[in-house]
């Protein structure tokens, strides 16, 4: 007689391990939170996502402002970064849109070509931007910072490091998002003195930027590859031999060019100004390899973010400024001001961890 | 049908488990999505299940992909000519990528790996110079006509006011017709039959008097032109084209649903309907991670995890089955 048992086996494990992986991770691990928070518990807690470009250092932090968020305006928070761009993030809204989400804040990573997206959000739920906005979208705010601005201050950053004038490169992940076509946007028209005008725009394929002190010799990108975005810094030290400023305009650039940099034992020979808060970014500052960083407020994009919806979902509409955007600034950070900022992050940053574990039994409730 | 029956069970066993644990899952709008992102990921399961009957490979579809959905913008906004001609340079391209890739794997012998590896190399590199990395777009007017294949039924000329249509995505009419198409060509036709011969014995084949080289660069094309159309799918379905990353490991989805429908990576096996429930089987678990709120770090990991389970069940029930023929063989040749 065959032996019946043989298939069923297998078939058995795969259902044990299907079963402990579908639902033993039941509730979310790591990235939802709820808030006890001052309100009674009785009324029904809003549901917000919290949605980023990518994943990253810099979201890490804009995750704890919208946990702490979370726990102060007493709202579940769904925060998702997804990892394979627009199609991911597509995927990722429509999942929450069919959990019924009573809003996303999103950084759109093309908002010119998202708008079928962006309005599916609109028509379902509360929509709103942050760190990237979509002006033309139905998106009710937008929360961040003025992008073009932050790079006019990073190209001051710039002129204060090389004040003699010389050439500059620049390093970003990806070209199509509009924070860094403005970034560096920004740092072009810094350098070359030229009047505030966001809508310019040097395409990047079109060679050297010659101004009077300063030539941008190119634009970089590698679509958050690091592997890529450090070759990119090591390429251009060796092809320019005069190079003396290099800047990163997404987090992680800084921190590879800073690398190459080293190896090519050129410290101090050529210029680093980085943008936003990598923590290797910071320690470059303290120890003088790198000139300055600009920083936006990633833990405030997060905290408003849920701040802003939860009074949404909750017919709040006051939440919303005149305008529709709430400017978060950013700031210049230079070797005299770097161990002040580097400890109100981690200030920042810190007692979530606890409020998060204090969150937990909510959270499982 | 019978050989599926292993991966229609895990199939059947998430989509149960989801739709208990979670109660956004079995809603009209999920649903709508998942079988619209399982369809588009389905159709170009099934151009490279092609390739991989003959027992060859092709790594170059997610930068196919990209090339596509980058080319076709560029023709037809950029440089502002018609939607017929967008269509040609497409299908040209893919005509042209199909039968290079083919005859550089039958007249110069060159590893099926080693071509569509540089092609998935070369193709995204021109992507890229083509457009200087700017992000092509799909927002344009011009594309509404099409993007009805990204839409629901309704949308079709005759469905308009028929209720039930606008929970079907055409996304998901296309893929029953290309699989019907695919899998009557496969198993009913001489030349369906020619490639599944030659993917089981290329010389058997070759000696039998079937002109496997022709076959060979036949299945190549029949993958590019699948991709091609399903690269179009996607980029009007995403509509934001980044030319350095958009179709990223999408042959390694392609390449996991084939396998895990039954298709040998050795050749000679596989069935249309099998790559259908893989591709299916991979999307209802990014869904279902999303649902039951599993922490999306481990996304990859559940997913292989299943990929790899699926794989050994289907072999275990496969070796089963193998034995108990054997012994049914020997029984009746004993009576």
């Amino acid at each position: 007689m065959p032996r019946l048992s043989k298939p069923a086996l297998p078939l058995f494990a795969t259902l044990v391990i299907l079963s402990v992986a579908v639902l033993g991770c039941g509730e979310n691990s790591s990235n939802q939170t709820g808030g006890g928070g001052g309100t009674s518990s009785s009324e029904k807690q809003p549901s917000v996502a919290y949605i980023t470009n990518g994943i990253a250092s810099f979201w890490v932090i804009a995750e704890k402002g919208a946990m702490d968020g979370g726990e102060e305006f007493n709202a579940r928070v769904n925060v998702q970064m997804p990892a394979n761009g627009v199609e991911d993030q597509k995927r990722m809204c429509q999942d929450l849109l069919a959990q019924g989400i009573d809003g996303i804040a999103i950084s759109p990573i093309d908002p010119d070509n998202q708008g079928d997206l962006l309005s599916e959000i609109s028509e379902h739920t509360n929509l709103i931007t942050h760190d990237s906005d979509a002006p033309t979208s139905d998106r009710l705010c937008y929360i961040g910072v003025d992008n073009y601005t932050a790079g006019r201050m990073c190209g001051t950053l710039v002129k204060e490091a090389m004040p003699e004038g010389g050439s500059v490169m620049i390093f970003v992940g990806r070209l199509g998002q509009a924070n860094a076509r403005l970034r560096r946007q920004g740092v072009i028209d810094e350098l070359l003195d030229r009047d505030a005008d966001p809508n310019r725009y040097d395409d990047p394929g079109a060679g050297e930027i010659k101004g009077d002190k300063y030539t941008i010799l190119d634009t970089r990108t590698d679509g958050f590859d690091f592997g890529k975005a450090k070759a990119n810094a090591q390429d251009a030290i060796a092809k320019y031999s005069d190079l003396g400023c290099m800047v990163g305009l997404f987090a992680y650039n800084p921190p590879l060019m800073l690398d190459a940099v080293r190896e090519a034992d050129k410290i101090g020979k050529i210029k680093i100004v980085s943008f936003d808060e990598d923590e290797i970014s910071l320690k470059g500052i303290q120890d003088g390899e790198i000139y300055g960083t600009v920083v936006q407020n990633p833990y405030k994009y997060g905290y408003e973010s849920v701040r802003v919806l939860a009074g949404l979902a909750r017919g709040d509409k006051s939440v919303i400024p005149d305008g529709k955007f709430i400017d978060i600034p950013a700031r210049q950070i230079r070797k005299d001001n770097v161990d002040e900022f580097w400890a109100e992050l981690k200030r920042l940053t810190a007692p979530v961890e606890a409020s998060e574990k204090a969150a937990e039994p909510a959270a499982a409730e | 049908m019978k050989k599926n029956l292993g991966i229609l069970g895990i199939l059947l066993f998430v989509f149960i488990a989801t739709a208990m644990g979670s109660d956004s899952f079995f809603t009209a709008y999920n649903l709508f999505n998942l079988v619209e992102r399982s369809s588009l990921y389905g159709i170009i399961g099934i151009g490279v299940a092609f390739v991989i009957i003959t027992g060859g490979i092709d790594l170059s579809i997610g930068s196919f992909i990209g090339l596509v959905a980058v080319t076709f913008p560029f023709v037809v906004v950029s440089h502002e000519m018609s939607l017929g001609v967008g269509l040609l340079t497409i299908l040209a391209l893919s005509v042209i990528a199909g039968i290079t890739h083919g005859l550089l794997i039958t007249k110069l012998k060159l590893q099926p790996f080693v071509v569509t590896l540089c092609g998935l190399m070369i193709y995204r590199g021109i992507s890229r110079w083509m457009v200087a990395d700017k992000t092509m777009g799909y927002a344009d007017d011009k594309f509404e006509g099409l993007k009805i294949m990204v839409s629901s039924m309704n949308k079709l000329p005759g469905f308009q006011n028929v209720e039930w249509a606008k929970h079907v995505p055409v996304a998901f009419l296309i893929l029953v017709a290309l699989g019907i198409v695919a899998a009557i060509f496969l198993n009913k036709t001489i030349y369906g039959r020619y490639l599944l011969a030659l993917g089981r014995n290329e010389q058997a084949a070759r000696f039998s008097g079937i002109n496997t080289a022709a076959m060979t660069v036949l299945a190549y094309v029949i993958c590019s032109l699948i991709t091609g159309f399903g690269g179009l799918l996607f980029a009007l379905d995403n509509g934001s084209i980044q030319p350095d990353s958009f179709g990223n490991f999408y042959e390694l989805y392609a390449i996991a649903a084939a396998v895990l429908g039954g298709c040998s990576l050795r050749g000679g096996e596989g069935s249309v309907f099998g790559v259908i429930l893989g591709a299916t089987l991979m999307r209802l678990l990014m869904n279902s991670i999303s649902m039951l709120g599993i922490s999306d770090q481990l996304e990859q990991t559940v997913i292989g995890t299943v990929i790899l389970v699926g794989v050994i069940v289907d072999e275990l029930v496969k070796r089963y089955a193998a034995r108990r023929n054997a012994i049914q063989q020997a029984k009746q040749a004993n009576t």
